[in-house]
């Protein structure tokens, strides 16, 4: 049997991943995507942590994860089409028009 | 068992540096896929096999086609070539991403199972059937899991009112036409005025 800590220390991993995604990545939808990754790094060690426990409270809860995690992608793609219809870019340096 | 381990946490790894690495869009869906399936691979072998089904289904299958949909309904498939405005932005977040790898790699390293008995606790599990986990989600977390129902209509119907352009009413176009025509024919001060202000912030 892996060790729980070897799937921890994976997600560890994607999960910076999609940290270095989201800070150097400049559209929107990459920085999107990024945030998925972000999401299943810790959906693997939610899982982990539920046989780690013998315990199905982790598995239930990256169920609901996942649920969210879909209804945030249809939003967002919303949100992304209709700023693209309006400005014709998605670089996020561009929709700067609410920095302080 | 453990040379799945490895090759699954390999193809995500790899998948993940496709992701954020890609120029092209759609290659950074598509690694993104090779990193969602074999997490659904993990899972499986984390007796986990409910959620490995529904992260084929859902995540790799519905959300990612979604994603594929959009980059190719805004045409963002183009690669970047504009320089990035921020520099050393790369050099910065890489040395950031392995700080947070490493700080990560030796918690996790340091952690110990709190059950003794580790076949024990993963008996307990019951394999991760479809089952086992609808029976805790529909006893213990009833009400997040109706709240997440709420939640997804709520999603549905939003996402359906951010894209769809306004239409004016049919009996309203008529004089919404005959109120530009007015308009044409002698600008309002403030219209003009304003006319100059998007001119000038367009320029």
């Amino acid at each position: 049997m892996v060790p729980t800590s070897y799937y921890l220390a994976l997600s560890g991993v994607l999960f910076a991943l999609g940290m270095i995604g989201i800070l150097t990545r400049r559209t929107a939808i990459m920085m999107f995507l990024s945030v998925e990754l972000m999401l299943n790094a810790a959906n693997l060690a939610l899982v982990a942590f539920a046989r780690s426990w013998g315990d199905l409270t982790g598995q239930t809860a990256v169920f609901i994860v996942m649920t969210l995690a879909a209804a945030e992608v249809a939003i967002g793609l919303a949100i992304i089409v209709a700023i693209f219809r309006k400005r014709e870019t998605t670089n996020v340096d561009q929709l700067a028009a609410l920095k302080g | 068992m453990m040379l799945a381990f490895l090759m699954l946490g390999a193809l995500a790894v790899a998948g993940g540096l496709l992701t954020i690495g890609a120029r092209n869009a759609v290659h950074a869906a598509l690694g993104l896929v090779v990193t969602l399936l074999s997490v659904a691979g993990l899972f499986a072998t984390l007796s986990a096999s409910f959620l490995a089904a529904t992260q084929v289904i859902v995540y790799a299958g519905a959300i990612m086609v979604l994603f594929l949909f959009v980059i190719m309904l805004l045409s963002a498939t183009q690669p970047i070539t504009e320089r990035d405005p921020v520099p050393l932005v790369w050099v910065a977040a890489g040395i950031g991403g392995t700080l947070l790898a490493s700080a990560f790699a030796v918690l996790a390293l340091t952690y110990r199972d709190p059950v003794a008995n580790a076949a024990q606790a993963q008996a307990a599990l019951r394999g991760g059937s479809a089952g086992a986990v609808g029976e805790v989600l529909l006893t213990r977390f009833l009400l997040p899991f109706e709240a997440v129902s709420v939640l997804l209509l709520v999603a549905i119907v939003g996402s359906v009112a951010l894209v769809q352009r306004p239409t004016p009413e049919p009996d309203r176009v008529a004089e919404l036409e005959r109120v530009r025509r007015e308009r044409e024919l002698q600008p309002a001060p403030e219209l003009a005025r304003k006319g100059r202000t998007i001119k000038r912030r367009q320029a």
